[in-house]
């Protein structure tokens, strides 16, 4: 039988895979502390494990983006954007992105943590996946959103998620800087190379978190319409 | 004059098989698109949707289908040009309805979204231009069907942009939705009962021999709406929210109070339906009828005899019972992205238009409207994505069905000429 016209008439909803892509993306992330508890007991099996397992999620999150990409055709009309949505999509995907690189990066170079900055190294990895987690939870209040079609109650909702995901992003900075301050006496005695990569590990964290808060900044985009 | 002496009986038996046909090709698949919104929202099941559909589009085509049949029967062809050949009349509208008829089984089964409006006014048009002569259509009155294919979608999606955001005002951005509904939902019962009574009592009720003064009308709308408030807070009444739906607004909880509400719109959408549709098949008929009834004389004032009206709404119900169940379903299963609250206010502007259109004498395109209504919520940023693709679907069905309904009534036109004599 026919298809009918009123059903044809609605498009797929952007929203459940930008969630199911989001959910991916924070899946991933979670590994990351396990996988810094594995490096610093040198148990590079486990390690290696946990990287793979970073891997297959993120290229999983790569397929959902590619899915969502294609499933958007220019003739959607949408309650917001199709740009910011593929922006938002973007940003997302760079989350699960930068977790393959850092975790690769530490794994190829068998990268130990001196213990001075292990635990502080373990926060920021805790506040980087926390962060994530609470972008997640921004990224799922679409569907009430739109449910509120964009109402101002609602908008209040992810707005104070937003500044929570705001403040994690600071506190990571906090802890990026006592790193380096505490890495800097330490430059002296430890291999140049690897205090070089040191410094770059902390900042490729510090970069999860920003990108965490993207996420939230986005979506700050797409509702402010 | 002496074929309709001669053959008189055996048109009136084509007229009726042939009404028949078309309002159970009505019945089939148009009714599936008016209930498909109700059903796609979850508000009521399929067999729900076939329980109210056959009441309202039944009580729709008998008490407010009056006026757009008469529109169809007389106002879009002149009827002096056909005052010494009133049998070209009935051969005329006899090849219509089964040009029409034809052409919405082909159609569907193409999976076009024609619309029954289209092909009976293409197929009166065509018929009248060339089998008859280009002054026997009554080009103004065509014009004005014409443009309110325009006006009618934009005025639906106006009034459904409108509803949804002032659903949204009230209820849905609150503090407190859930009470909110409880709260505004049974006012918006009344005023569905409200403007669907007013405007049957207005322009329909005299097709069946009932008039009212002004202001007893007023008054029975008013009744009726109360009623129907009434009737739906009862319902609501036993709705509580259920503390393990989700999250701190109870949006769940609250979509089950539109349940009741959409309930009620699905009613009026039949209801407008009906009123709207059925005269595509009994329109004809009626004229038809008319013409034999007089013995000849088009400008005989000849009041519509209920059993054509029977005959409409029977035959919508019949294709509804056989075989729109199964487009209702396939409408039904699709649509996952309409929410009670959402289809409340599409299908609350859709039925609207229909019935003001109806009070109007206007044939508009059921489907048309409703699209247009979809289009108003999706304006309001009531959902999550709309394929505008369809629009230019629809406009270009619509420029197919218009000459392809003309061009298959000339053809059964001619047939028909041949077979009973000119």
């Amino acid at each position: 039988m026919a298809k009918s016209i009123i059903d044809g008439l609605f498009g797929k909803s952007p929203i459940s895979p930008l969630q199911h892509h989001m959910t991916s993306v924070h899946s991933c992330i979670a590994e990351l502390k396990d996988f810094m508890v594995a490096i610093h007991a040198q148990d590079w099996d486990k390690a290696e494990e946990i990287r793979s397992k970073i891997g297959d999620k993120e290229g999983e999150a790569d397929v959902l983006k590619k899915k969502l990409r294609l499933s958007l055709p220019s003739t959607f009309m949408m309650p917001f954007s199709r740009r910011d949505l593929l922006d938002l999509l973007l940003i997302q995907d760079s989350i699960a992105n930068l977790t393959k690189d850092v975790s690769g990066l530490m794994i190829n170079r068998k990268m130990t943590l001196p213990n001075e900055i292990f635990e502080d190294v373990i926060e920021l990895t805790s506040v980087c996946i926390k962060t994530s987690a609470t972008a997640l939870k921004a990224v799922n209040e679409l569907d009430e959103l739109l449910e509120t079609a964009f109402g101002n109650r609602e908008r209040k909702v992810v707005g104070s998620i937003i500044s929570d995901i705001n403040e994690l992003e600071s506190e990571s900075d906090r802890i990026q800087h006592v790193i380096r301050t505490k890495l800097f006496p330490l430059e002296a005695d430890l291999p140049p190379v690897d205090v070089m990569f040191y410094y770059r590990a902390v900042e490729w964290l510090g970069e999860l978190a920003d990108a965490a808060q993207k996420v939230g900044s986005r979506l700050e985009v797409l509702l402010a319409k | 004059m002496e074929i309709i002496a001669n053959y008189g009986d055996i048109l009136l038996m084509l007229a009726v098989a042939f009404g028949l046909f078309m309002a159970w090709g009505v019945g089939a698949n148009d009714v599936a698109n008016a209930m498909g919104t109700s059903v796609g929202s979850g508000a009521i099941t399929i067999k729900q949707a076939i329980i109210i559909a056959v009441i309202f589009e039944f009580a729709g085509a008998i008490l407010a289908g009056g006026e757009v049949t008469a529109t169809i029967r007389k106002g879009i062809l002149d009827a002096n040009i056909f005052t010494d050949s009133p049998h070209l009349l009935v051969y005329g509208m006899l090849a219509s309805l089964l040009a029409a008829g034809t052409w919405l089984m082909v159609a569907s089964n193409l999976g076009w979204p024609v619309s029954t409006t289209h092909s009976i006014v293409g197929a009166i048009v065509g018929f009248g231009a060339v089998g008859v002569g280009v002054d026997a259509v009554a080009w103004g009155k065509v014009g004005n069907i014409a443009m309110s294919w325009i006006v009618s979608p934009i005025l639906a999606g106006s009034i459904a942009f409108m509803l949804f955001r002032s659903l949204q005002n009230l209820i849905i951005d609150t503090k407190h939705p859930f009470d909110n509904a409880k709260k505004y939902v049974p006012f918006y019962m009344f005023l569905v009962g409200f403007v669907i009574s007013l405007v049957t009592i207005f322009k329909g009720l005299k097709h069946v021999g009932l008039s009212f003064d002004l202001s007893t009308s007023y008054m029975l709308a008013f009744g009726f709406g109360l009623l129907v408030m009434l009737v739906g807070t009862l319902i609501i009444r036993r709705i509580h929210v259920d503390p393990n739906e989700n999250d701190d607004f109870h949006f769940t909880s609250m979509e089950r109070i539109f349940s009741v509400l959409m309930i009620i719109t699905a009613a009026a959408m039949a209801f407008a339906h009906g009123s709207n549709d059925v005269a595509n098949a009994i329109g004809p008929l009626a004229a038809i009828y008319s013409v034999i009834e007089s013995g000849g004389l088009i400008g005989a004032k000849s009041a519509l005899p209920i059993w054509v009206l029977l005959v409409g709404g029977g035959g919508i119900v019949f294709g509804l019972v056989t075989y729109g169940h199964k487009v209702i379903a396939t409408v039904g299963t699709g649509i996952t992205q309409l929410t009670p609250s959402r289809g409340f206010a599409a299908t609350l502007a859709a039925a609207a238009t229909v019935v003001i259109a109806s009070g109007t004498g206007l044939p508009v395109s059921t489907t048309q409207v409703l699209v247009g209504a979809v289009l108003g919520v999706g304006l309001a940023r009531g959902l999550a994505a709309l394929d505008t693709r369809m629009i230019n679907k629809i406009f270009l069905s619509w420029l197919i069905t218009l000459p392809a309904g003309a061009m298959m009534s000339i053809i059964f036109f001619f047939m028909l000429k041949g077979m009973f004599g000119a």
